[in-house]
């Protein structure tokens, strides 16, 4: 969702608590007390929806100039405007600043409006912080501090009301702890274009609802969950897992499509419990969608490759990295270029993918690209295109049209012309190959995270990591360079997949040089025009805009068939 | 269904939701989980959006009702004149046969002539627990003549109720000078009608007492937007019960008035929002539309002057909140009447359907009619400066002749009213409060002292004390007494009541009211109610007076609309000025935080509950001591 681009912005000028600051025109009151350094607690003021100002948690005093006989502002001895202050307390979530207004934020009688309002939300909320998930990220909890009585004056029962409610089948609803702030229900008119949220009957007896032939369930539901206030909107995945303040929690993206969503991990002791969206407005506002946020889950599989193996007397043995490395290198020196094909895959980061083009030009191959992944995307956020590095993929030369030589290549390993195969994080079986002909390949060389059909097959296995256990960079459908931040450590012997291409790297070429991750970018960025100048550390928590991304060096070109027949074969070691 | 849909702009059809519920619910008795989702699907709604509106307006059923369904006013003037016993009563007779239903309803706005109840669609008035039974079995209403104006009185609006010689067909009206104002004013420019009703001083006659002119020339000349003139028919202010004489028994007026307005406006389509619970009147209405439309004193190039204007009914369905203009375009548009904040929606710029609008009251509409007439200069003359014209006042609760009265405003005054006009207390009984404007203003204690100021006719202002019987009932009189004209409806107690339970009644019509859309009200009419609730009951605290009181304080002024000072007012008022009685119900000496074990049921029954300190952390203490906290 890029940015409204207006007009450049005309400046205001406001007294906020005595100060006069400057503010363009436009600003909300509330976004300019937080800009001048004093937060207004809210609950329902999203500043991605609607202000429907039914909370009242943010009533400030708010005045105007006096305006003098002549129209114009009185001025006051600093030569400032006289303050005409109204008498009753506003709402500063549907206001924008104008000039020469004045705000007091922490007055006595603002300070009584919010303890009013506290109490008033408190009365009917159960007391149930010990066994709620919201506490530790609950605004009733943060505001109480602040605001709150110490005790109770309430005798009365409370209002009861459905607990334990399935919206969906991803949200859970606790309407008794709802504070009817209706952020969700703007959330689905507003954002998910999907009305499916209400309220039902009356005054304090109001109970959010959905109607009972229509649930909860597009895409986006979950983000209802993220910016409910309270404990009343939970993640049927994430209820009772986890106290979120244990959580760690790491700033990344979302790689389940081009999109891109930035993102938090809240991960405990290498166990991630929860993804949650992080706030970008180039890329995704404040949202993401359910089908990416939920995609952790295959990080913590049983069937995570924890240490290398290598074919020995027809059976895959685990070995250390450093047999298994030369035992790959060996096995791919048996080869001639035009032997070889490397499968590489668009979810792999930009210097895995540098790597990965470096191991092709010093092996000679010419046989490389990635899979295509698609999928039905929509107008929100979800890109057709689940890769999220496909636009990396074309910038480090790895391909021009994702997926234009599988088939070749397939037809090549069919026809017995392709002997050597190397698949990294990608599944030769969904590509139309059969597991005979994959047994039948001299070498099959796979890096993957998780065991599957095919890696079974091979002649060595690379157990690599996830996308939340190392750091790199993509590209996402924009051209937008993002950074992804290690949260959890890969599981036993698995290595991140940078260092393990690098090895490879090395023992086909015998170079060196290549220590982190920073060296790898700082390669790519003297060699790539687009990246000039730019380092990990540059590209930031938010990303970094690429310019002229499509201008991508000379693509890969598909062999023909005289070099392969020219191409001489002879016996590896794998097979 | 369709020609119900057609009454709302092309792609508004949203609006047409409450009318096909009513359609639904008159056809099948009630509104099935089917009938949500035709309804939602006719209108291309989602059905939580239907299902909204069936659940907030306490009109729509979601279970059949009885073939007869009896619904009792259970709001002040009627309580106080035994609704509660009628209530027992219908419950019995329902309670032996299955055909008839009996549903405990907020006030029907006949307060004049409590107490009330309404069988299906009629309503009956002065009904006692013995009558109901001949009423149930014959449903045959019984009409009692309406009183000879008063000669304090001076009839402007009124002049047609209770005439013997009077019926609400066109004819009748048009022989009687009816629609020559419509005429007159269609020969005016808009700025000259304007103008006039400027000079007359008109004020808004539905509560908050705005100048009519002043807010007409909100809408710009040049308006690009269609422009939309609304009738707010919702009477539903407790004590109020003028517009229903005005809907039901002179309706060409208030027709004549709407159009004149709206000529003024440049509004091409008019609504009236009239309440739920006046299905009579919506259909007397309806009947008078199409009258003049024969007529064509509406419709297209009415009277060949070239100015087109509809006027179409909208039927609330029992929801006070619709009465606040903002909650009533929301209702209108087809959506739960959630008042809206203004800041930005003022009605005027940002109405219905996000155009500009105005709202006015039944009675300011027809007042409209007799400026033109009058001029507005000469209408000024009527009442006093800033406080012209007549008004209605509405007299109910502990009177001997409750009713109507339309007066100069300002020259009556609150002792003529009530001993002259209303014929006084009851025998052996004494003034002990009374409520001046609607339920929502403040009470006035019958021994109070107002400083008012006298405005004198140079101009020049004396303060003067005054008793109450001295006020003035107009709306400076009334607001510098600490209380408001608000809606004109005079609510008068007597030396029997007693003020806890006046003031229970009054908070559970809030609580039931509330849209709940903002946290103070929500929370707080509720709260208010059951603190009343328990003190009615027997278990009221100390704490209790200065806890109600606090907790208006803190809902008045803090809410999206005024229904905050609405339900704030009765309860800070009455605590504020009859505090002994609160303290006489509020002496159970527990304090809160209420122990663990002690419910508000357990308060009640007077269980022997041990006062004791709050139970203490002994290591909190020793920390405390040692200074590490």
């Amino acid at each position: 969702m890029p940015n409204e681009t207006t007009s450049p912005p005309q400046s205001v000028n406001v007294q906020i608590d005595g100060v006069w600051h400057q503010f363009p025109k436009g600003t909300r009151v509330i976004e300019a007390c937080e800009q001048a350094g004093k937060y207004v607690p809210r609950y329902c003021y999203h500043k991605k929806l609607s202000s429907p100002g039914n909370c009242r948690m943010c009533l400030i005093e708010m005045g105007m100039p006096k305006m003098g006989p002549d129209r114009k502002p009185e001025l006051g001895g600093d030569g400032k405007p006289t303050i005409n202050w109204m008498p009753r307390p506003q709402i500063c979530c549907a206001q924008d600043v104008s000039e020469g207004m004045g705000v007091r934020t922490t007055s006595p009688l603002v300070e009584e409006c919010r303890r009013g309002v506290m109490e008033f939300l408190l009365i009917n909320h159960p007391l149930d912080c010990p066994i709620c998930d919201q506490a530790g990220e609950c605004r009733l909890q943060e505001f109480s501090v602040e605001y709150g009585n110490q005790g109770s004056r309430f005798l009365e029962n409370k209002v009861k009301k459905p607990k334990n409610v399935e919206l969906g089948p991803r949200v859970t609803l606790d309407d008794e702890r709802c504070i009817l702030c209706s952020r969700c229900i703007r959330f689905c008119q507003e954002i998910a274009h999907d009305d499916v949220l209400g309220f039902i009957d009356r005054g304090s007896h109001t109970v959010l609802t959905a109607h009972p032939g229509k649930r909860l369930e597009n895409n986006y539901s979950l983000n209802t969950v993220d910016i409910c206030p309270v404990g009343a909107l939970t993640s049927t995945d994430f209820r009772f897992k986890m106290r979120v303040w244990f959580l760690k929690e790491t700033k990344s993206f979302c790689t389940s499509c081009a999109t891109g969503c930035n993102t938090l991990i809240g991960s405990r002791e290498d166990v991630i419990h929860r993804q949650t969206p992080r706030e970008n407005n180039d890329v995704n506002s404040s949202w993401m969608c359910d089908y990416g946020r939920l995609k952790f889950k295959y990080v913590d599989s049983d069937r995570r490759l924890l240490e290398p193996r290598v074919l020995q007397n027809d059976k895959l043995t685990a070995t250390d990295w450093k047999r298994a490395i030369a035992n790959v290198a060996l096995q791919l020196k048996h080869f001639g270029g035009w032997n070889i094909a490397i499968i590489a895959s668009g979810r792999m980061t930009n210097e895995e993918m540098w790597l990965t083009s470096r191991i092709a030009k010093s092996l000679g191959t010419q046989w490389i690209d990635i899979v295509p992944h698609r999928g039905p995307g929509d107008d929100i956020l979800l890109s057709e295109d689940r890769n999220p590095n496909t636009n990396g993929a074309k910038l480090l030369g790895l391909t021009s049209e994702p997926g234009a030589m599988i088939p070749k290549m397939v037809e090549a390993i069919k026809s017995g012309s392709l002997r050597a195969l190397v698949v990294l994080c990608e599944n030769p079986l969904e590509l139309g190959l059969t597991a005979d002909e994959l047994r039948n390949l001299p070498a099959f060389i796979t890096m993957s995270i998780s065991q599957n059909e095919s890696t079974d097959l091979s002649t060595a296995v690379l157990p690599s990591s996830a996308f939340a256990e190392k750091r790199g960079s993509m590209i996402n459908g924009d051209g937008r360079l993002q950074r992804l931040n290690r949260a959890v450590r890969p599981p036993g012997n698995a290595r991140d997949d940078w260092e393990i291409l690098r090895d490879l790297l090395q023992a086909l070429t015998d170079s060196n040089g290549v220590y982190t991750i920073d060296d790898v970018f700082r390669q790519m960025s003297e060699a790539i025009p687009q990246l000039a100048g730019l380092s990990l550390t540059k590209v930031g928590d938010l990303g970094l805009q690429l310019v002229n991304i499509d201008e991508s060096p000379a693509p890969p070109r598909a062999p023909k068939e005289d070099d392969i027949e020219l191409a001489e074969a002879k016996r590896p070691p794998g097979r | 269904m369709q020609a119900a849909i057609a009454r709302y702009p092309k792609d508004r059809q949203r609006s047409a939701a409450m009318p096909l519920l009513h359609l639904w619910q008159e056809h099948f008795g009630f509104i099935s989980d089917a009938g949500v989702n035709w309804i939602a699907a006719k209108l291309g709604l989602q059905p939580i959006n239907i299902l909204e509106l069936v659940t907030f307006y306490p009109m729509y059923r979601q279970q059949p009702a009885g073939r007869k369904h009896i619904r009792v006013c259970r709001t002040l003037s009627c309580a106080m004149a035994g609704s509660y016993d009628l209530m027992q009563r219908a419950r019995e007779i329902a309670a032996g046969d299955p055909n008839i239903s009996v549903e405990f309803v907020e006030c029907l706005a006949s307060c004049g002539t409590a107490p009330v109840c309404m069988i299906d669609d009629e309503l009956h008035e002065n009904v006692d627990p013995h009558s109901i039974v001949d009423l149930v079995r014959n449903q045959q209403p019984i009409v009692r003549p309406r009183p000879e104006p008063h000669r304090l009185e001076h009839r402007l609006i009124f002049k047609n109720i209770g005439r013997r010689d009077w019926k609400i067909d066109i004819d009748t009206y048009v022989a009687d000078g009816g629609y020559e104002q419509l005429k007159k004013a269609l020969t005016m420019s808009r700025a000259e009608i304007i103008n006039e009703v400027k000079t007359s001083g008109l004020r808004g006659r539905g509560g908050a007492g705005f100048p009519c002119g002043v807010k007409w020339s909100f809408i710009k000349p040049d308006e690009k937007k269609p422009v939309y003139l609304i009738c707010n028919a919702d009477e539903s202010e407790p004590g109020t019960f003028k517009d229903r004489y005005i809907i039901h028994e002179d309706p060409h007026q208030m027709l004549e008035g709407m159009l004149i307005s709206a000529y003024a406006v440049n509004a091409k389509t008019a609504y009236i929002y009239i309440r739920g619970e006046f299905p009579e009147g919506a259909q007397i209405l309806e009947n008078a539309i199409e009258e003049a439309r024969a007529k064509n004193f509406l419709g297209q190039n009415i009277l060949g002057k070239g100015f087109d204007c509809e006027i179409y009914i909208h039927r609330g369905a029992g929801a006070y909140i619709c009465g606040e203009e903002t909650g009533l375009i929301e209702s209108l548009e087809g959506k739960r009447a959630y008042p809206r904040i203004k800041p930005p929606y003022f009605p005027a710029v940002l109405g219905l359907y996000m155009c500009p609008t105005i709202v006015n009251n039944v009675e300011t509409l027809c007042h409209v009619k007799h400026i033109i007439a009058m001029g507005g200069a000469q209408y000024a003359q009527l009442g006093r400066p800033n406080n012209t014209g007549t008004r209605i006042v509405c007299v109910s609760g502990d009177v001997q002749r409750p009713g109507y009265f339309e007066i100069e405003v300002g020259k009556v005054t609150m002792g003529q009213l009530i001993y002259e006009m209303a014929g006084g207390t009851k025998p052996g009984r004494m003034l002990k409060a009374v409520i001046p404007g609607g339920s929502s203003a403040k009470v006035l204690r019958a021994d109070e002292r107002f400083k008012i100021k006298d405005r004198q006719p140079d101009g020049s202002t004396i303060e003067r004390e005054m008793f109450i019987d001295e006020l003035p009932m107009d709306f400076d009189s009334l607001a510098a007494a600490g209380s408001m004209a608000g809606s004109g409806g005079v609510i008068v107690l007597d030396d029997s009541r007693d003020m806890v339970w006046v003031l229970n009644n009054i908070n559970e019509f809030y609580a039931h009211e509330s849209c709940g859309q903002c946290t103070p009200c929500r929370e707080g009419s509720l709260w208010m109610k059951k603190i009343t609730d328990r003190m009615m009951l027997g278990g009221g605290v100390v704490e209790d007076p200065k806890t109600l009181k606090t907790i208006g304080d803190n809902i008045a002024g803090r809410t999206i609309c005024a229904f905050g000072e609405a339900c704030a007012w009765p309860t800070q008022s009455f605590v504020e000025k009859f505090p002994d009685e609160f303290a006489a119900r509020a002496k159970k000496p527990i304090p809160p935080p209420l122990p663990p074990e002690l419910t508000p049921e357990e308060l009640i029954e007077d269980r022997q509950v041990p006062v004791r300190p709050l139970a203490h952390d002994p290591g909190w203490e020793k920390a405390g001591a040692a200074g590490t906290i």
